[in-house]
C-alpha cells in the first residue's frame, strides 16, 4: 500500500495517470460524442429527428451506436492516396491537425489543487503563451493535407486555412494581452484562482468575462476561427470548395481530420472557460466550502474538487454546444470578408480594447 | 473563354479549375471551366447538356396528351406550371376555351408551384453560403405545398395534371379544407426565414452587389421573371400578356432597384408572399362548375357517356387512337413559370402528333449571362450567384 | 387575347444601416429562433417533421396514383376487354397486352397476357383515363415496390388482379382466371351453361 502511494507520488507517474484520465477519459470522449451530437443537435434545429438507426438487434440507444458503426466503417474503409500526392507528407498531415488539438489540454486546470496534488498535467508558467504557441501549429495540418493532395480544391482550402489562421491569431493574441494586464500573469493556474477574487465585498466574481468583456468576445470569434466553425469555415466551404484541404482523404485519415475538428472544438470551449468564465471556480466557493454575505458552508477538499471539475466539464459542454448551435444558425463569411473582419475590425478593436484597460489599470491603481 | 481584362494580381501563373459537372453545388449538372487569378474569377466557360434528354424530339413521336407527363419533368420544381403552359398551347391551338372553375384551380395551383420554385431557390440560396437550416426550414415547407397539390393531382411532383379543356380533375373539397393551415404553416416558415437572414449582415454580405447585371444588359439577355424584376424591369406575363383568369386578381409586381443576387432573393421572397395573397383571393372567387369542357377533337369525353353511349365511346376510342388533332398551324403561349417566361411553340400538321414542340427555357438566358456574372468575383461567390438565377437542368437543357 | 391590365410595382426594401453592421444583434436574433427549435424538439419533438419511414407511413392522398391493379366483374371475371385503350395512350410503353378470345360473346376478348414492367411506368395515370371498362385502377396506395431482381417488376395479370400481391401466387385462389386460351375455354362453357 506505502509502495503504491510511494509510486503515485512520482511526478511522471502523476502526470500519465492525468493525461490518461484527461486527455483519453474527457478530451477524447467528448470528442468523440460530439461527431454525433452535432448530427443531433442540428436535427433538432432543423426540425428532424436525426441518426437513430444503427443498431445491434432491437438496441439502438436514439442513435448512440452511430459512433462504433462510424468508427467501425471509417477504419475498414480504403485509405486512398491521389496519383501524384505527396505521399510521405499526405500520410502524416492528419496528425499535424491532431495533436496541436490535444496538447492546448497540457495547461488546463480541471480542478483547483488538494494540497501538492493538482488536477493540471503540467502547471507551467508560461502557460497561456504555451497555448498559443501550440494551437497555431495546427494549421500545419491543414496547410500540408491540402499542398500533399494534388488537388485544387483542397489547395485552395490549404491556402484559406493558412491566412485565416495567420491572421486571426494576431488579434486573438492581442485581445488576451488584456487578460494578462489584469491579473498580472500569464500562467494558467494563477489565472484561474485570480479569477475567484470579488469586487463589492464578495458579490461579484472578477471573471475574465466581467473584467474583459470585449476580449471575451474577440477572443471567442478568433478562437471559432482558429477552430475553422462556421462562420469562419471556408477552409472546408462544401458549397464552394466542396472540403477544402481533407478532400482527398478517406477511411481512418479522414475520420482523423474529422475528431481533431472535434476536439480543437472541446479545446476552444475549455481555453474560453478557462480565461473568461473561471475556468473551474464556481462563484463563493473556496477551497474551504461556500462564502457568501456572511454566510458560510464548510466542505470538504474532495467535494470542493469535485465541484470544480464538475463545473468546469459544465461549462466546457456548454460551450461545446453553442458553437455547434452557431454553427446551425449563421452563414459563412466570403474568404475576403473574414479578412476584412480580422485585420480591419478586430484588430483596431482589440487594440482599442487594450489601451482601454491600460488606462483603467492605471487610473484604479 | 470569356475573359476579363483585370490584370494578374502577382503576375503569377493562373489557376484553371474545373467546377463541375459533379460538384455539390451545381444544382443540375454543369460545368464552369474557371481561371482563377489567387482566389478572384478570371474567366469562365459554362458547359450545359448534362442532362439533355431529347424532350422535343420526343414530343414530335408522342401524341398531343404524352406530352403533359413529360412536360412534368422540366422544371421539376414546379411542373404544374410547365403542365399548364403547355395545355394552353395546346388549347390555342384548338381555340378550346376552359370552364372559369377550372382556370381558377390552375391559377390556385400555378401558385403553390410558384411557391414551391422560389422556396427552394431562396433556400439553396441560404444554403450555399453556409445556411443550412434555413434551406431545410424552407424544403419543409415545400413539402406542405406538395401534400396539397398531391391531394387534388395523385401525386408530389409528376402530377400530370392539366389535360385540354380543363383538368384531369376538380379541386376536393379536402384540399381547400388544408389550404388555409397549410398557407399560414408557410407564412410561418418564411418569417422565420426573414428572422434568420434578412438582417444577418454576413448573409447581407454574401449577397449583396454580387452578380449584378444592369437592367439594360438583362433585356439584351432576354432576362424575364424574377431575375428581370430584380433589375427594375417590372416585366411579369401575368400582367403583361393576361392568360387565365389572372385580370381578375390583385398582385403587386416586386421589383428591385440594383440587380443583384440580393434583390433577386428579395424579389423571390415578395413573389411568394403575393402568390399566398394570389391563392387566398382565388379561392374566395373560385366558381362552381365543371373542372372539364368536352371537345371531341382535343380528349376524352366523360365517363359517364363513354359508359352510357355509342358517340361516346367512339370519340373515346377516336381521340386516343389517333390523338388529339388540333387544326393546321402554329401557336406560342407563353406563361409566367417559376423562373421567368416559359413558353411553348407548337406546330400542327393536323395529325395526332405534334410537328414541333418547341420550349423557350427561362433559365437559358441566365446560364448564358453567368460569364458575365461571375467575372471579377471571388471563388466563393460562384456559387451563391450560380444559386440565385436558379438554374433547372430540367428546364435549360430539356 | 385578354387586354394587358395596368401592373402595380413595389419596389423591395433593401436591409443595411448601423444596426446590421453590428451584426450581433441579428446573429442573437437568429440563435433566438434555432435555440426555439432546438429545445421544442428536444423536449417535446412538436416540431419533428421527419416521418420514420418503414415504421411509419404519411397519409397519402385518395387520388394518389399508386401501383395499378385489374379490377374484375361481379361474377369474377376480369374487366378488362383488351381493347389496347391503355397499351395506346400510355408514353412510357410499359402495358403489353395480348387478347384471347371470350366464348362469352358479350364480351369477345380477353387479355390472356396483361403485363404492366412497372419499372418503366412513369404512374401518370393516363391508362386509368383511357380506360372505357374501369377496368384498370391506380388506387392501391402502394408507392413502394422496391425489389432487388428486375424481374419482379414485371406485373403480369394474376398480380395486378390482386392489390396486395407480390408475387405471382395470388392471394385468392378462388378467382377463376384463365391463364391460357385452353383453359378459359372450359371454364366459360361451363359458365354459361350453369
Amino acid at each position: 500500500m506505502d509502495m503504491i502511494l510511494d509510486i503515485l507520488t512520482i511526478p511522471l507517474v502523476q502526470a500519465v495517470i492525468k493525461i490518461l484520465v484527461f486527455v483519453l477519459g474527457f478530451v477524447m470522449a467528448v470528442g468523440t460524442v460530439l461527431t454525433l451530437m452535432e448530427r443531433k443537435w442540428m436535427s433538432a434545429v432543423q426540425d428532424r429527428i436525426g441518426p437513430n438507426r444503427a443498431n445491434i438487434g432491437k438496441f439502438t440507444g436514439h442513435g448512440a451506436l452511430h459512433i462504433a458503426a462510424d468508427g467501425v466503417k471509417s477504419l475498414l474503409k480504403e485509405d486512398t492516396v491521389p496519383a501524384g500526392a505527396d505521399r510521405f507528407l499526405y500520410l502524416i498531415a492528419p496528425l499535424f491537425s491532431y495533436f496541436p488539438a490535444i496538447l492546448v489540454w497540457a495547461v488546463i486546470p480541471f480542478a483547483g489543487p488538494i494540497g501538492s496534488v493538482t488536477f493540471q498535467i503540467t502547471d507551467i508558467n508560461t502557460g497561456l503563451v504555451f497555448i498559443f504557441a501550440v494551437t497555431s501549429l495546427g494549421v500545419y495540418g491543414a496547410v500540408l493535407g491540402g499542398y500533399a493532395s494534388n488537388n485544387k480544391y483542397a489547395l485552395l482550402g490549404a491556402i484559406r486555412t493558412s491566412s485565416q489562421m495567420l491572421s486571426y491569431e494576431v488579434f486573438l493574441g492581442l485581445s488576451l494581452i488584456g487578460i494578462f494586464m489584469v491579473y498580472g500573469t500569464v500562467q494558467v493556474s494563477k489565472i484561474v484562482e485570480l479569477q475567484n477574487t470579488y469586487w463589492f465585498d464578495g458579490l461579484i466574481p472578477k471573471w475574465g468575462i466581467f473584467t474583459q468583456p470585449l476580449a471575451f468576445f474577440l477572443f471567442f470569434t478568433g478562437m471559432l476561427a482558429e477552430a475553422k466553425r462556421q462562420p469562419f469555415d471556408q477552409p472546408e466551404g462544401e458549397s464552394e470548395i466542396i472540403a477544402g484541404y481533407y478532400l482527398e482523404y478517406s477511411g481512418a485519415r479522414f475520420s482523423a481530420y474529422m475528431l481533431a475538428e472535434y476536439v480543437s472544438i472541446v479545446a476552444v470551449s475549455a481555453i474560453t472557460v478557462t480565461l473568461f468564465f473561471g475556468g473551474y471556480q464556481i462563484p463563493w466557493l473556496f477551497p474551504d466550502g461556500f462564502h457568501l454575505l456572511g454566510y458560510s458552508l464548510a466542505l470538504p477538499p474532495v467535494v470542493v474538487a469535485l465541484l470544480q471539475a464538475g463545473s468546469f466539464i459544465t461549462k466546457t459542454l456548454i460551450f461545446c454546444w453553442l458553437i455547434i448551435i452557431i454553427r446551425w444558425t449563421l452563414p459563412r463569411f466570403r474568404f475576403d470578408q473574414t479578412m476584412d473582419l480580422g485585420w480591419k475590425k478586430m484588430l483596431p478593436l482589440s487594440m482599442a480594447n487594450l489601451v482601454v484597460t491600460a488606462l483603467v489599470l492605471l487610473l484604479t491603481a | 473563354m470569356k475573359r476579363s481584362n483585370l490584370p494578374l494580381e502577382f503576375g503569377a501563373e493562373p489557376m484553371d479549375i474545373e467546377i463541375g459537372p459533379s460538384h455539390p453545388a451545381m444544382h443540375g449538372i454543369t460545368r464552369l471551366s474557371t481561371r482563377l487569378d489567387g482566389e478572384v474569377v478570371t474567366a469562365v466557360e459554362v458547359e450545359i447538356g448534362y442532362l439533355h434528354r431529347g424532350f422535343e424530339k420526343e414530343c414530335e413521336n408522342s401524341t398531343y396528351v404524352q406530352v403533359i407527363p413529360y412536360t412534368d419533368r422540366l422544371n421539376y420544381v414546379s411542373p404544374i406550371l410547365n403542365n399548364i403552359g403547355y395545355s394552353l398551347a395546346v388549347e390555342k391551338l384548338f381555340g378550346l376555351d376552359v370552364p372559369k372553375r377550372a382556370q381558377y384551380a390552375r391559377v390556385i395551383l400555378g401558385e403553390l408551384s410558384r411557391i414551391s420554385d422560389h422556396l427552394t431557390c431562396n433556400g439553396a440560396m441560404g444554403m450555399e453560403v453556409g445556411a443550412m437550416t434555413v434551406f431545410l426550414w424552407y424544403v419543409k415547407a415545400r413539402e406542405y405545398l406538395w401534400e396539397l397539390t398531391e391531394e387534388v393531382t395523385g401525386a408530389r411532383l409528376t402530377h400530370n395534371w392539366t389535360r385540354f379543356g380543363g383538368n384531369a380533375n376538380d379541386l376536393p373539397d379536402t384540399f381547400f379544407d388544408m389550404l388555409e393551415e397549410r398557407l399560414k404553416k408557410v407564412e410561418a416558415v418564411l418569417e422565420e426565414g426573414v428572422k434568420m437572414l434578412f438582417k444577418n449582415k454576413i448573409f447581407l454580405d454574401r449577397v449583396k452587389d454580387v452578380g449584378v447585371l444592369s437592367r439594360e444588359r438583362a433585356i439584351e439577355y432576354g432576362f424575364t421573371g424574377p431575375m428581370l424584376r430584380a433589375t427594375g424591369e417590372p416585366y411579369d406575363l401575368r400582367r403583361a400578356e393576361p392568360y387565365l383568369v389572372y385580370n381578375e386578381l390583385d398582385f403587386e409586381i416586386p421589383v428591385g432597384t440594383v440587380g443583384d443576387s440580393y434583390d433577386r432573393f428579395l424579389v423571390r421572397h415578395e413573389e411568394m408572399l403575393q402568390s399566398i395573397s394570389i391563392i387566398r383571393q382565388a379561392v374566395a372567387k373560385i366558381p362552381k362548375g365543371g373542372h372539364y369542357q368536352h371537345d371531341r377533337r382535343a380528349w376524352l369525353p366523360d365517363k359517364t357517356e363513354v359508359y352510357g353511349s355509342i358517340e361516346g365511346l367512339i370519340d373515346h376510342f377516336k381521340v386516343i387512337m389517333e390523338g388529339s388533332t388540333p387544326p393546321k398551324g402554329e401557336v406560342y403561349q407563353a406563361i409566367e413559370g417559376g423562373n421567368g417566361e416559359l413558353g411553348f411553340y407548337l406546330v400542327s400538321d393536323g395529325t395526332g402528333k405534334p410537328y414541333k414542340c418547341r420550349v423557350r427555357p427561362p433559365c437559358f438566358n441566365f446560364v448564358s449571362a453567368l460569364p458575365e456574372m461571375l467575372i471579377g468575383h471571388y471563388v466563393g461567390d460562384i456559387v451563391p450567384i450560380y444559386g440565385s438565377i436558379n438554374m433547372i437542368g430540367g428546364e435549360l437543357e430539356r | 387575347m385578354q387586354t394587358a391590365k395596368k401592373p402595380s410595382v413595389k419596389t423591395v426594401q433593401r436591409q443595411g444601416g448601423f444596426l446590421i453592421d453590428l451584426y450581433l444583434p441579428a446573429i442573437i436574433g437568429g440563435l433566438r429562433i434555432t435555440l426555439r427549435h432546438f429545445f421544442r424538439n428536444v423536449i417535446t419533438q412538436s416540431d419533428v417533421v421527419t416521418i420514420s419511414y418503414p415504421e411509419q407511413k404519411r397519409r397519402i392522398s385518395p387520388r394518389w396514383r399508386g401501383r395499378h391493379r385489374l379490377t374484375v366483374r361481379e361474377d369474377g371475371f376480369i374487366k378488362c376487354v383488351a381493347c389496347y385503350m391503355c397499351e395506346t395512350v400510355c408514353p412510357a410503353k410499359c402495358i403489353h397486352i395480348e387478347a384471347g378470345e371470350m366464348p362469352d360473346k358479350s364480351v369477345e376478348k380477353y387479355p390472356v397476357v396483361f403485363d404492366i414492367d412497372e419499372l418503366r411506368c412513369v404512374f401518370c395515370g393516363l391508362c386509368v383515363e383511357a380506360c372505357p371498362k374501369d377496368a384498370i385502377r391506380m388506387d392501391t396506395g402502394i408507392y413502394s415496390m422496391a425489389s432487388t431482381e428486375r424481374v419482379t417488376f414485371d406485373y403480369t395479370r394474376n398480380m395486378l388482379m390482386d392489390a396486395h400481391a407480390k408475387t405471382d401466387k395470388t392471394k385468392f385462389p378462388s378467382t377463376p382466371l384463365p391463364l391460357t386460351q385452353e383453359e378459359a375455354l372450359p371454364q366459360s362453357t361451363a359458365k354459361l351453361a350453369g
